[in-house]
């Protein structure tokens, strides 16, 4: 009997603590559907407001002066870049160090690991500086290219770590077939290392997204705008107004990044835990 | 194994990363600390050297000063309580109960949202009246304990709660992460050594004390180290709820740095302030290493 | 299979990222000049003003075909300035902006916006005598011309002429005295029955924004910084300056002509504009609210105990920023919004007055409107034409004015100005 009183209470401390994380999104959600003009609804009204005003949505998406379709698009564009070429760099430096022996080699993956050390605001301000240099400020190439949070190292940390536990005996067969070292990393290493490749691009497309500061200074005209800059414009183009819209776009926000964790949770997971054990 | 022959193909595959990292890592680092000894303001043309003339600077200036007494005070706050709340939610779902990984999944969820709606929500949380969740509720706790509990008050207008309100946000993004963290590291404790101290005839508590948490030194150390770099790195919610008000209450590190690079565009002055903050950071990380390291040198000398 | 898969699909990213700049540019539309026009504001605000801005804005478009005008408002409180400057940081910004004479020294001292006096003089339309000379001067440097004026206002004192009419109060006459002044901010407040409660009314409505009380200080010949700008300790705490912040604060906490900082927030609403205060220093922009509420109301110059009456003048002007390509266009959306047809349209409403002499003279002849283009012979242009990080300082000001507002009695008049004119000090100093 005391297990099972034992177990309610942990269920119910544990509902509680859900209850207090899901509220807000809840919220979100059905303010969200609030007349676009309505005042913030109370407890006592959120659930029943005066219509449900699913058009809020398109008209978020629509509004021309902040076009959030286009950030959605942009997001969508710099996310995708910057995974695929996270992942091209650290999988090649990944097999380099993993498989291959040159001289210098273990020296030069320790280098590669202080880079991590180095925090992102130290970088940020001499990056833009350099970035305006370039003439990449409010392209898409300078939001996909320079990543100031350095999961290159950190990716290539991770990557490596995996192949070499991938059995050599592998790489050995497909030599004797008459592979080099590029179809090897292509045909045996990567389809081997789908897990760890998938946490890679699962944190790549969850910081990316949700990134702020960098798309912040290096995008200013506003259809450059990523969808995170996006939103914070527009809630400060309403300010304290217009609640039910600023909600939309929030929501708007949210549901891709939440849908790839939600699919990808097993790879996140596993990928936080990694990195923490290790470091 | 040959490891006599070099196989130039490896700096062939490791050359695109390197190069990335060569010119959007280690150059940038090292152009902040050129910048720092110059007055570089973003729309002069002159860009004099001016020394060390800029940390000197900082050091006397009072708005810089208030900056890393804010950022410290939320560390102080956010790191402790954070790991703590983590650690027990973590033990409230280590057990095996059924659906522990829908708890698990629900309390990620808000550490891969979006920073900016979440900071949106929290102002609404924060709201006096009727309409803020928090007041709300208190105003229901007051319904029925019959407490006079005010209902009106403006957490982000207020000098202190503002900051206690930013301390709360990190509380509910950081469970989740820490969680799953020191899950890993209650699952990884041998079984038998539980089994060996009930033998023992050990109860619970002093299980917990003298065989947990022991085994959960290195990550609880790992936990701490990160969350205090992370509460060094707040942004956002600042950026969007507090603008580093009320009364430069809430101007933390990163936000006076975001002002004086992209407001005042002073980026040589931020560059030196990134650098302090580089500074506090390792000297953080390297004492907390260092406490940890002691105290678990004294546990296995026991 | 996969290889040609992931290859195109690197490729589509990196050919998007290239052309990325192509496509944005011919969505636009093709073979036509957008030209960009940058605003302060929030784009979610519908009003008749916007209406018609936008309507000037077509025609505009129908007498150049070819080209297309694109309005960009950019939203949030003092984010206009540092947006606008890293757009230009990244090269790539609006061919027309608004200039705010509050924030104008950080365009106009570091060659953000282009010098128009070389389009001026080449321009045999063009007449810079055309526009109020002083106005012009806010966005000079000696020759130099960044901004042609666009509309501005003098702070003036308006007064409730039903209320002072109760009372018997004559009405005040431009170069009153701040002695007349209280004399009759005393006269015109009236307590409430119960004792204890706030007045049923007061002499003058007080708001702490800086921009609306900084001209008391200049009435008593004080001043925030010094002429040049750079300091503030010795002038901000300066006898002149404590003796006028000490009448100011006086109003509120000695003789209660005006509201203090909680009864202000407590009634909720503007008080002279519901009729329970009797004066107001305010901008040309409120008569439109004043008209709507029905009150008969008068404007007067501020007194001054210097003998000369003075104030601030707030002006907005279009400028061409430096990064343009479209000069030539940009001036001539200059020139069509500035001219007199479409400014007698554009402030129709009362916003303000018109940068153009002759559009601000086709609304004059009423004393009110007179009052405010007589004030335009003496007024000052505000701090923030000519220092750059003037914005932090009526942060800190407004921040002080609320500490002295609560606490006087316990801080003192003198050591809360030295104190801010310190912070001040140490915000405008080099870095």
């Amino acid at each position: 009997m005391k297990r099972t009183l034992l177990a309610a209470i942990q269920y119910l401390l544990l509902a509680a603590i859900a209850v207090s994380t899901i509220t807000p999104f809840v919220w979100m959600f059905f303010t969200s559907l609030h007349p676009p003009q309505a005042q913030i609804p109370t407890m006592a009204t959120l659930f029943c407001p005066d219509g449900w005003h699913f058009e809020n949505y398109t008209y978020v998406l629509t509004f021309a002066e902040l076009p959030v379709w286009r950030f959605a698009v942009n997001s969508f564009l710099v996310t995708a870049g910057v995974v695929l070429f996270q992942l091209t760099l650290c999988a090649l430096a990944a097999y380099g160090f993993a498989r291959l022996h040159f001289r210098g080699r273990d020296t030069l993956f320790f280098v590669f690991l202080l880079t991590m050390m180095i925090p992102a605001q130290v970088l940020i301000v001499p990056l833009f500086t350099l970035v305006q240099r370039m003439g990449l400020l409010d392209t898409y190439a300078g939001l996909i290219i320079p990543y100031p949070y350095l999961s290159t190292a950190f990716g290539t940390f991770l990557l490596r770590q995996y192949f070499i536990g991938i059995p050599r005996a592998l790489d050995d067969a497909a030599r004797l077939d008459g592979c080099g070292d590029w179809r090897i990393l292509w045909y045996v290493i990567l389809p081997s290392a789908k897990p760890a490749l998938a946490t890679l691009a699962a944190f790549a497309f969850i910081w990316t997204w949700c990134d702020f500061y960098w798309p912040l200074l290096a995008t200013s005209t506003t259809t450059m705008r990523t969808l995170e800059v996006g939103l914070s414009v527009f809630s400060d183009a309403y300010g304290g107004t217009r609640w039910p819209l600023q909600m939309a776009a929030a929501v708007i926000v949210l549901v891709p990044v939440l849908a790839v964790f939600l699919a990808m949770q097993r790879f996140f997971i596993r990928g936080a835990v990694v990195s923490g054990l290790k470091g | 194994m040959d490891h006599q022959r070099t196989n130039w193909r490896g700096y062939v595959f490791i050359a695109p990363a390197t190069i990335y990292l060569t010119v959007f890592a280690f150059v940038p680092m090292l152009l902040a600390a050129w910048m720092s000894l110059h007055r570089w303001h973003l729309l002069k043309a002159e860009h004099p050297f001016v020394g060390f003339a800029n940390y000197v600077a900082l050091a006397q200036d009072p708005f810089f000063r208030n900056t890393i007494a804010n950022t410290v005070l939320y560390a102080a706050f956010a790191v402790p309580l954070g790991v703590i709340t983590s650690l027990a939610v973590a033990l409230l779902v280590t057990r095996q109960l059924r659906g522990v990984g829908i708890f698990r999944t629900l309390y990620y969820i808000p550490a891969v949202s979006s920073q900016v709606a979440l900071s949106m929500v929290w102002i609404w949380i924060l709201l006096p009246g009727e309409q803020g969740l928090v007041n709300f509720c208190l105003d229901r706790l007051n319904a029925w304990l019959g407490t006079g509990i005010p209902t009106d008050t403006n957490f982000l207008g207020r000098p202190g709660w503002a900051m206690a309100a930013l301390v709360a946000m990190s509380l509910w993004v950081g469970l989740g992460p820490r969680m799953v963290i020191f899950l890993a590291g209650l699952h990884a404790i041998p079984e038998p050594l539980y089994e060996a101290a009930a033998l023992d005839g050990c109860n619970a508590r002093q299980r917990f004390w003298y065989i947990t948490l022991p085994q959960l030194a290195p990550t609880t150390l790992f936990v701490i180290v990160t969350t205090t770099i992370a509460s060094f790195q707040l942004f956002t919610p600042v950026y969007m709820m507090t603008k580093g008000g009320p009364r430069r209450t809430t101007d933390v590190v990163l936000y006076h740095i975001f002002n004086e690079a992209w407001q005042k565009f002073e980026v040589g002055m931020a560059s030196a302030q990134s650098y302090v903050l580089f500074a506090i950071i390792l000297l953080a990380a390297t004492f907390q290493l260092w406490i940890m390291r002691r105290g678990l040198r004294e546990e296995t000398l026991q | 299979m996969r290889v040609f898969v992931v290859a195109t699909l690197l490729s589509a990213v990196v050919l998007l990222a290239i052309l990325s700049r192509a496509v944005v540019g011919r969505a636009a539309g093709s073979a036509r000049i957008v030209l960009r026009v940058s605003n302060w504001g929030s784009p979610a605000v519908e009003s008749g003003f916007m209406t018609l801005e936008r309507e000037i804005r077509e025609e505009f478009e129908q007498m150049h075909p070819g080209v297309r005008v694109q309005f960009e408002q950019i939203p949030g409180f003092g984010q206009y300035a540092p947006k606008l400057l890293m757009m230009h940081v990244s090269g790539s910004v609006p061919d027309v902006i608004a200039l705010d004479a509050s924030s104008a020294a950080v365009f106009i001292d570091n060659g953000v916006v282009r010098d128009l006096a070389p389009l001026v003089a080449e321009d045999p339309e063009f007449r810079l005598a055309d526009y109020f000379e002083r106005v012009v001067q806010i966005f000079r440097r000696d020759q130099r011309v960044y901004s042609i004026p666009l509309d501005f206002t003098p702070m003036m004192m308006y007064y409730n002429r039903r209320l002072f009419d109760a009372a018997g109060v004559p009405y005040p006459q431009r170069g009153w005295t701040w002695d007349e002044f209280l004399h009759a901010a005393q006269r015109l407040t009236i307590p409430a029955d119960q004792p204890g409660a706030p007045p049923r009314q007061y002499g003058m409505y007080f708001m702490n924004v800086m921009p609306f009380w900084v001209p008391w200080l200049w009435t008593n010949g004080g001043d925030v910084l010094d002429p040049t700008g750079h300091q503030a300790t010795g002038n901000f705490d300066g006898p002149r300056s404590v003796a006028a912040m000490q009448f100011l604060t006086d109003l509120m906490l000695t003789h209660h002509v005006a509201p203090t900082i909680d009864e202000g927030k407590a009634a909720g609403v503007d008080l002279f504009r519901s009729g329970r205060a009797a004066m107001d220093v305010k901008g040309h922009w409120m008569m439109i609210d004043y008209q709507a509420e029905g009150l008969d109301f008068g404007v007067v110059d501020l007194p001054t105990n210097t003998g000369q009456p003075t104030t601030v003048i707030y002006a907005s002007g279009l400028s061409i920023m430096t990064k343009s390509p479209h000069a030539d266009l940009a001036w001539e959306y200059i020139k069509y919004m500035t001219s007199r047809e479409v400014q007698v349209r554009r402030v129709s409403s009362g916003l303000a007055i018109s940068g153009n002499r002759q559009a601000a003279a086709h609304y004059a002849g009423t004393p009110v409107e007179d009052a405010f283009i007589a004030a335009v012979e003496y007024a000052r242009a505000p701090w923030g034409a000519t220092v750059e990080r003037y914005p932090v300082v009526e942060a800190l000001g407004e921040e002080m004015m609320e500490d002295l507002l609560r606490s006087r009695a316990a801080l003192g008049v003198q050591t809360e100005l030295h104190r801010a004119a310190q912070l001040i000090d140490a915000a405008l100093a080099e870095p």
